[in-house]
């Protein structure tokens, strides 16, 4: 496709309208139903490049500190192509028990649970629990928020876990947070999260570009000039 | 030319609008694709069993008993629950750290504590799927234009009271097709003195000035 202004424009205008949604996003995820109504979860916008490459990076670092979260590497080749990156936290799961004894961390009654040795925050650990279950579990309903919004506008989206253990082992996240997921949004024609090949880490639009276009084309090009 | 009347409509509204949500609940974003989540509706006989269960528990677990003594009430016009419910071992292999045990192998060793409320130690990532369903579920709710708000105490009740055998956590969504929405303001249960007396026992310092001030008489 040739380079003409109203390309340009399309572009821009595809980038505006992923930050708009995101913004939309927020808001269905803030007003989604909290669980015993207390709020706790708190939405980050990412939406700089320079910051989503960041964020990429963590993930990256992450996956080589624990055999099973290979997958990251897959994960942050998805999350380079998102054009916003929302990132989802829980502020009390970790300090702020729900007093409700409910036993869905095992420990029968919160006192108990606020006895327990919480893991050590060290490599291979992405959060340190024993976390409230309870609390946490307000985080999906800011998640299907998100998610049953971005469907009806025709957003779409990834959901990952690594994105949000990497936004909190880099400490952007407000101090208190306990757990943190992370929706990936792109309006793009064809779905950056969905169809993922096998080795997607190695090959994938990135990869494939430098290899043939930015590598292959120069030296076939000087030769047949 | 054939009358329905308003009630039977809202009925067999209210019921396709629950069988959506249930196909809504069903279809919503899962974790790793594990979709291994039970939905049940139940109607005017079993909430009520559930709203005496709640409604008995009383000073020990106020939140229920609140949510009891509005379910006997919810029941009077077109209402019915879902309940959603799982199993509480990791499906995952994340070792992320979250339930307190490093790996998944951990926690699905580690013995069963269980209670009447839910089964432990559970696997967030599993737990975040029911309630992920549970959203679903609501959102579609919200959409049809039903009456709705998730419970976690009747969800309790269907696990104590085994409505929905065999499963370790569960919540549910309550939806209701009334005249008002019956589900947030309940003021009708308060009456202006039984609040404030209520409130000073809560938030004695509210009134009393500072901590240490006595209470005249």
């Amino acid at each position: 496709m040739s380079v003409e202004r109203t390309l340009k424009q399309f572009e821009e205008d595809r980038k505006e309208a992923a930050q708009l949604a995101a913004r939309l996003l927020l808001a269905s995820a803030v007003t989604s139903p909290r669980v015993g109504g207390v709020g706790e979860c708190t939405v980050h916008i990412v939406e700089d490049e320079c910051d989503i490459e960041d964020l990429c990076q963590a993930v990256e670092d992450l996956s080589k500190e624990n055999k099973a979260w290979d997958f990251f590497m897959r994960d942050a080749a998805m999350l380079r192509d998102a054009d916003v990156i929302l990132v989802i936290t829980s502020l009390r799961s970790l300090t702020d028990p729900s007093d409700i004894n409910c036993n869905l961390c095992g420990k029968l009654t919160c006192e108990y649970m606020r006895k327990e040795d919480k893991l050590p925050a060290e490599p291979g650990v992405a959060f340190t629990g024993p976390l409230c279950t309870f609390r946490a579990m307000n985080i999906s309903y800011a998640i299907d928020g998100i998610v049953s919004l971005a469907r009806n506008m025709g957003i779409d989206y990834g959901v990952y876990w690594s994105a949000g253990a990497a936004a909190m082992r880099m400490g952007i996240l407000p101090k208190a947070t306990g757990f943190a997921l992370a929706v990936a949004i792109s309006v793009t024609e064809k779905s950056p999260f969905r169809d993922i090949p096998v080795k997607y880490s190695q090959i994938n639009d990135r990869t494939m570009n430098d290899r043939i276009i930015r590598r292959l084309w120069p030296q076939f090009r000087s030769i047949y000039s | 030319m054939a009358i329905t009347e308003m009630d039977d409509m809202l009925q067999s509204g209210l019921d396709r609008a629950v069988e959506m949500m249930a196909l809504a609940a069903q279809t919503s974003f899962r974790f790793s694709n594990r979709n291994t989540i039970k939905v049940i509706k139940v109607t005017n006989e079993e909430i009520e069993q559930l709203a005496e269960f709640c409604f008995a528990l009383g000073d020990m677990a106020p939140l229920a008993a609140r949510d009891g003594r509005f379910a006997v009430d919810l029941i009077k016009e077109p209402a019915a629950l879902l309940i959603i419910g799982d199993k509480r071992q990791s499906l995952f292999n994340y070792n992320c750290g979250a339930c307190g045990y490093r790996t998944c192998a951990e926690l699905n060793k580690a013995e069963m504590v269980e209670s009447l409320t839910s089964n432990g130690p559970s696997c967030i990532f599993r737990n975040i799927n029911i309630h992920i369903a549970a959203d679903a579920a609501a959102a579609m709710a919200w959409r049809l234009g039903l009456h709705c708000r998730v419970f976690s105490t009747l969800g309790f009740a269907a696990k104590a009271l085994e409505i929905l055998p065999d499963i370790d956590t569960v919540v549910s969504v309550a939806v209701s097709a009334a005249k008002v929405n019956p589900f947030f303001d309940r003021h009708k249960f308060w009456t202006q003195e039984v609040w404030d007396q209520t409130f000073n026992k809560e938030f004695p310092t509210f009134t009393r000035g500072f901590i240490g001030a006595v209470e005249e008489g």
